[in-house]
């Protein structure tokens, strides 16, 4: 029985031993990141830039977890981080509502909090990193108006689910931009982000209207389905095709390949929160607040990187 | 003579046609600024209702079993990934890609049907297990991601070619008045229909929804006949996923997302009863027709999305209802 506790004794002391050399080194953080849902392409692109960017860290130990789109199940996560004792949390929540009790608790016990694209109601958190859907809308608006207006240009918007805040953003900023302008929108329908939807919408538009000049679809899905639907029926080149969230392996390469003539960012800032992360750790102020810049790609600029939008 | 007509009226087949014929109406008399009457619109929309009818097609001989199948829109999903992975980044033969999918599809069919043949699970238990599985495995095949001609080889990226088959596919015949999917709906249509009205299989299936244990005791392979109905209905989603990614140029692991309603809906709507032993293919091209044009005709009105909701509730509820009647 002695022999064996003496044991144990050793096999710890060796444990404590082994990590030595890490605390030596500096000290390793551990981040926690709570994403709401892998279901959504964006949203794995958000997990993917976080850890491109992390991998440039050493020190920087990732735990990534998915709470599948149940705000129960996001709850218990962050809980689960907070009893792990991580060192920094990101969360990019499902709710506002139901996660700000989660959030303030893993403040209250010492871990910061960066909150990504989605707000959480109050300001118990340490930052929120975000893009704003209405000034991306207004950015479509703006660049027809600007490469399009002035000839009376019919439109076609094929937007994304109005019952959610992006879908209704993307719109009300467009609606915004283009006021007072000659863009005459002829047809709108709800695809509700998706593409078989979008190409189905389209093909009614398509039916209905002999001329249609400019199609914004509020996801380069949506606009991809359009253009299918155009491209069905020998139009696509009658039209100008634009959509938004410019995922690499979408929007971008639509625009590559010519399919739409201009994609907007709705960037994930998953790299961006690593980078705040890292200023945490050494101890500097952050800002509350971060609302990212979004970028324009077109035929253009595409193979240059795209440009900024102020 | 005029009793013929009644007669006619009152069968199952005279009362969906009667459903069909008044959601046409409809689109006469909303035809959105002429929309309506070009042939375009009516090409589209056997195409659009291509995709769900296939998958009805399964769903048909699976609900005159007395069953259900949940599993149709992942199963979809995964059909339609792992064509688009074949295809589009493995540079399969299109024949072998098309194969393999088909064998995919029916052995995930086949899996529900021997849990609810052999293992006597509930269908709606059996099927909702691989709905969930089967879009777990899309999600695993894809990484979540969209499989599209744009593939990273380590760090370089290429945008390759959409392959012919995935043009051969959505593109038309007939002067362009006929798709391509819609051929294959057609096909599937047949084929379902001659196994159902033709075979001894299809003479099981429906003693099978009629009485069960009848249909045992009177020496009917109860298991077997089950087992095929849940295989094929596989099948058909692996048609469908196949049509479903070409249609879309790449797959999509969320794809068919609800797809599985639209199909019993076609399905019951048509005349088909879900207790089981009635109903026909027929029966539910008409179904799938009447839903078909009543979807086209509130998007070329652009009905807004609530409007949607509530008027397809609300005809889905009057169609089954002129069906009910029959019954008494």
């Amino acid at each position: 029985m002695k022999s064996i506790l003496k044991f144990a004794l050793c096999a710890v002391l060796l444990c404590f031993l082994a990590t030595m050399p890490t605390f030596a080194a500096g000290r390793t953080y551990v981040i926690g990141m709570s994403q709401c849902n892998l279901g959504e392409p964006w949203r794995v692109q958000m997990n993917a830039d976080i850890k491109r960017e992390a991998d440039k860290h050493p020190e920087i130990k990732m735990v990534f977890k998915d709470a599948q789109n149940d705000v129960l199940q996001q709850r218990a996560q962050v809980e689960e981080f907070v009893s792990a004792k991580i060192d920094l949390l990101i969360i990019s929540p499902k709710e506002a509502q139901p996660l700000a009790e989660p959030v303030s608790k893993a403040m209250a016990a010492g871990i910061p909090v960066i909150v990504l694209d989605r707000d959480i109601i109050g300001e118990n958190y340490t930052e929120f990193i975000g893009a704003d859907n209405v000034k991306i809308g207004k950015a479509v608006g703006q660049w027809l108006v600007k490469n399009y207006g002035g000839k009376g240009a019919k439109v076609v918007e094929i937007m994304g689910l109005q019952t959610s805040t992006p879908g209704q953003d993307r719109h009300n900023g467009f609606v915004d931009a283009i006021k007072g302008s000659d863009l005459n929108v002829i047809f709108r329908a709800d695809a509700k982000w998706l593409e078989p939807d979008a190409r189905k919408e389209m093909e009614s538009a398509l039916a209905r209207f002999d001329k249609i000049d400019i199609v914004y679809g509020h996801n380069d899905p949506s606009a991809h389905g359009a253009y299918l639907a155009a491209q069905a029926v020998g139009r696509e080149k009658d039209m100008v095709f634009v959509g938004i969230d410019s995922l690499p392996q979408e929007g971008v390469a639509y625009v590559k390949q010519g399919i739409l003539n201009a994609t907007f960012q709705y960037p994930t800032g998953g790299d961006v929160a690593i980078v705040q992360a890292l200023k945490i750790f050494a101890g500097a102020k952050v800002e509350k607040r971060i609302v990212l810049g979004s970028r324009l790609f077109s035929k253009a600029n595409v193979d240059a990187g795209g440009e900024a939008i102020k | 003579m005029l009793q013929t007509i009644r007669r006619a009226l009152t069968s199952s087949a005279g009362r969906a046609f009667l459903e069909l014929l008044l959601v046409i109406l409809l689109g006469v008399v909303f035809n959105a600024d002429g929309a309506f009457f070009k042939v375009g619109t009516h090409r589209d929309t056997l195409r659009q209702a291509s995709t769900y009818g296939i998958l009805a097609c399964g769903m048909t001989l699976v609900i005159i079993t007395g069953g259900i199948d949940l599993s149709v829109g992942s199963i979809l999903a995964v059909s339609s990934v792992s064509f688009s992975l074949l295809m589009m980044h493995m540079d399969w033969p299109w024949w072998l890609a098309v194969i393999a999918c088909l064998v995919l599809g029916s052995a995930l069919g086949s899996a529900s049907g021997a849990l609810v043949s052999n293992a006597k699970l509930q269908p709606f238990i059996a099927t909702l297990a691989m709905m969930t599985f089967a879009r777990g495995v899309a999600k695993y095949i894809t990484g979540g991601q969209k499989i599209s001609t744009y593939v990273t080889q380590g760090d370089k990226v290429i945008i390759k070619e959409l392959p012919q088959i995935f043009k051969f596919i959505d593109s038309r015949i007939l002067g362009g008045d006929l798709s391509i999917v819609s051929v294959i709906f057609l096909v599937c249509f047949l084929a379902a229909w001659l196994f159902l009205a033709r075979h001894r299989w299809g003479r099981e299936l429906y003693s099978i929804g009629g009485n069960e244990e009848a249909a045992r005791l009177s020496g009917v392979p109860v298991r077997m006949a089950k087992f095929l109905a849940y295989t094929f209905s596989g099948l058909m989603c692996a048609v469908a996923g196949i049509a479903q990614a070409a249609q879309e140029t790449q797959g999509d692991p969320e794809a068919g997302a609800g797809y599985e309603l639209t199909a019993i809906a076609m399905v019951v709507i048509g005349g088909t009863s879900l207790a089981g032993g009635r109903g026909s293919m027929g029966l539910t091209l008409l179904g799938i027709l009447t839903i078909g044009y009543l979807q086209k005709i509130l998007s070329i009105n652009a009905v807004p999305e609530a409007g949607r909701l509530m008027i397809t509730g609300i005809i889905i509820v009057l169609a089954v209802l002129t069906q009910k009647r029959r019954t008494k």
